[in-house]
């Protein structure tokens, strides 16, 4: 059984069709890039996907389960996470607690009394872990407003990731920070990814990071699937290196920008 | 110098009550981002609930055998009341209007008021009703060469705990930092899986405890009459003004700005009181539109 599988998912706005008959596969833990050029609608699958945008028509089977109608926070519950383009953090709670309410979410005690005090060391404990993984265990009492871009994008990513979820969806985990910090923010997330089998969808540009860290890399356009296929199989697509960098050729991906 | 200390506990105690009522309503605008105009009739219905079970048979029975202390632990059903009236308007008439502008807001909660007013009125009637037996038993301390009711001391105190009862839940508590999430961004807590519906109803019932526990403390001292809720609203808007709407230090510094001001106007200029207290709200407008602790 595949973890998610869409069928003929479909999401217009207007005349934009953002999503358009997308039939997609996902396997247990892979490590899957979405890529293509903007306005093609990798966003957008995205928030179909966790819910945020209703289908028009189409299903998203996960876990051989039907959840096509079901909520943000249901689809939260079931093992489906997700971190934004824009980040998505409390800007007035520190790192700590940021990453503490994503456990919270999770253990989904908040209607016992006993538990709303705070003192529950085994969060600390967690939240603490986390945030170590994610290099952050510095910043744990610094307000989240207070971080560096990179700092930021790898605690949207560390809160995703608190809440345990079995398909994660990184909407650009590394835009906005330098190339320096890309790497290493892309090491740190593979690394707690792959060692959690976590089954991962990353919304990103740049090739360089795609060819590096991916499974299988799924090429969008217009909203619909273009090719998908290992690094070897999309780096030898004419069609999609057309498409990407408006260039074909052998070189087309190893020129740098 | 007798007189100075009684006027500033008399600040005090005016200053406690004020900060409950105000603190309630700055947490929900806070959480929820709506002006609750009916905040100042449920404070109110507190008031009239504890007056009516302390002072009617209940609170005969209670003090009969339990003396002080059972009509002590009468007095917060007002408080009670209030919250679990709270718990249904949230759901049934706030829910609905979240999304719609504001106008929507300050128009239900403004219909709200008037049903309240009229409720109150036509359950307890147009006479006042107090509580006053548990300030008989309470008894005075001297102060100087004066007697000071010791339950306004008690009441300073209560007002006290529930600052400092408040900032715990809010910054120490694991209900705190949903509740502040919620509070900054409700789309994002719900992305992340936390109940915003229920945090949402948890914070209505807080904010209306603190209301109707605000009228509970005043009843034994004064009685509860038709009109005091828009009164209390009228000053509460100019604690939070002064403030900064949906922070808890403001309503705090707030309730003690007007309760010293207003002890003063009473004592010193009892003619223009009340409008000394709206120059500062309007200084603290022009000044920092947000209040002295609020965010913009």
């Amino acid at each position: 059984m595949s973890l998610l599988e869409t069928v003929h998912l479909k999401k217009y706005f207007g005349d934009t069709h953002a999503v358009d008959d997308v039939n997609l596969t996902i396997e247990e833990g892979e490590f899957i890039s979405l890529v293509g050029p903007n306005g093609a609608g990798k966003t957008s699958f995205c928030n179909v996907v966790s819910a945020y945008y209703s289908a028009d028509s189409g299903k998203i089977i996960f876990q051989g389960e039907d959840v096509s109608n079901a909520s943000v926070t249901q689809r939260v519950k079931a093992g489906i996470a997700r971190s934004f383009q824009l980040v998505n953090l409390f800007d007035d709670l520190t790192a700590f607690d940021n990453v503490a309410l994503a456990i919270f979410s999770r253990e989904g005690k908040t209607r016992n009394i006993a538990a709303l005090a705070r003192r529950d060391s085994e969060v600390t404990r967690e939240a603490d872990a986390v945030l170590n993984q994610f290099g952050l265990a510095g910043k744990r009492n610094e307000l989240a407003r207070g971080l560096a871009q990179g700092e930021r994008k790898l605690l949207d990513v560390a809160l995703a990731y608190a809440l345990r979820p079995k398909l994660v969806f990184l909407d650009e985990p590394t835009s906005g920070v330098s190339t320096r910090d890309k790497g290493q923010i892309m090491d740190t997330i593979a690394s707690v990814v792959r060692g959690e089998g976590i089954t991962a969808v990353v919304v990103e540009h740049d090739m360089d990071v795609v060819f590096k860290y991916s499974d299988r890399i799924v090429v969008m356009h217009q909203g619909a699937i273009l090719a998908q296929g290992t690094p070897a199989e999309i780096r030898k697509n004419e069609q999609v290196a057309m498409i990407l960098i408006g260039s074909s050729g052998p070189d087309a991906f190893s020129r740098k920008d | 110098m007798t007189i100075f200390i009684i006027q500033l506990l008399n600040s005090f105690f005016y200053a406690a009550v004020l900060f409950l009522i105000a603190a309630g309503l700055s947490l929900i605008y806070g959480v929820m981002r709506i002006v609750n105009l009916a905040h100042g009739s449920l404070y109110a219905l507190g008031a009239y609930v504890s007056a009516w079970v302390v002072g009617g048979t209940v609170g005969h029975a209670a003090s009969g055998t339990l003396g002080l202390a059972g009509l002590l632990l009468l007095l917060p059903v007002g408080a009670v009341a209030v919250a679990v009236v709270g718990a249904v308007i949230e759901p049934t008439l706030l829910r609905p209007l979240y999304r719609r502008p504001e106008e929507y807001h300050l128009l239900i909660t403004f219909g709200l008021l008037m049903i309240l007013e009229d409720a109150m009125k036509f359950l307890f009637g147009g006479t006042p009703l107090t509580a006053g037996s548990i300030m008989d038993h309470m008894g005075s301390i001297p102060i100087g060469r004066l007697l000071y009711p010791t339950y306004n001391l008690f009441v300073i105190a209560i007002g006290l705990i529930a600052a400092l009862g408040l900032w715990w839940i809010i910054y120490r508590t694991k209900f705190g930092v949903i509740l502040r999430a919620t509070s900054q961004d409700r789309r994002m807590a719900a992305a992340l899986g936390l109940n915003v519906s229920r945090v949402y109803v948890q914070a209505f019932a807080i904010g209306c405890f603190m209301a109707g526990l605000g009228g509970a403390v005043v009843v034994p001292a004064q009685a509860a009459v038709l009109g005091m809720g828009i009164e209390a609203l009228i000053l509460a808007f100019v604690v939070v003004v002064i403030g900064g709407l949906g922070s808890l230090e403001g309503a705090l510094v707030g309730a003690l700005i007007v309760g010293l001001v207003r002890t003063a106007g009473i004592q010193f200029f009892p003619e223009i009181e009340l409008a000394v207290l709206y120059l500062i709200a309007m200084a603290v407008l022009l000044i920092r539109p947000t209040g002295l602790f609020g965010r913009a």
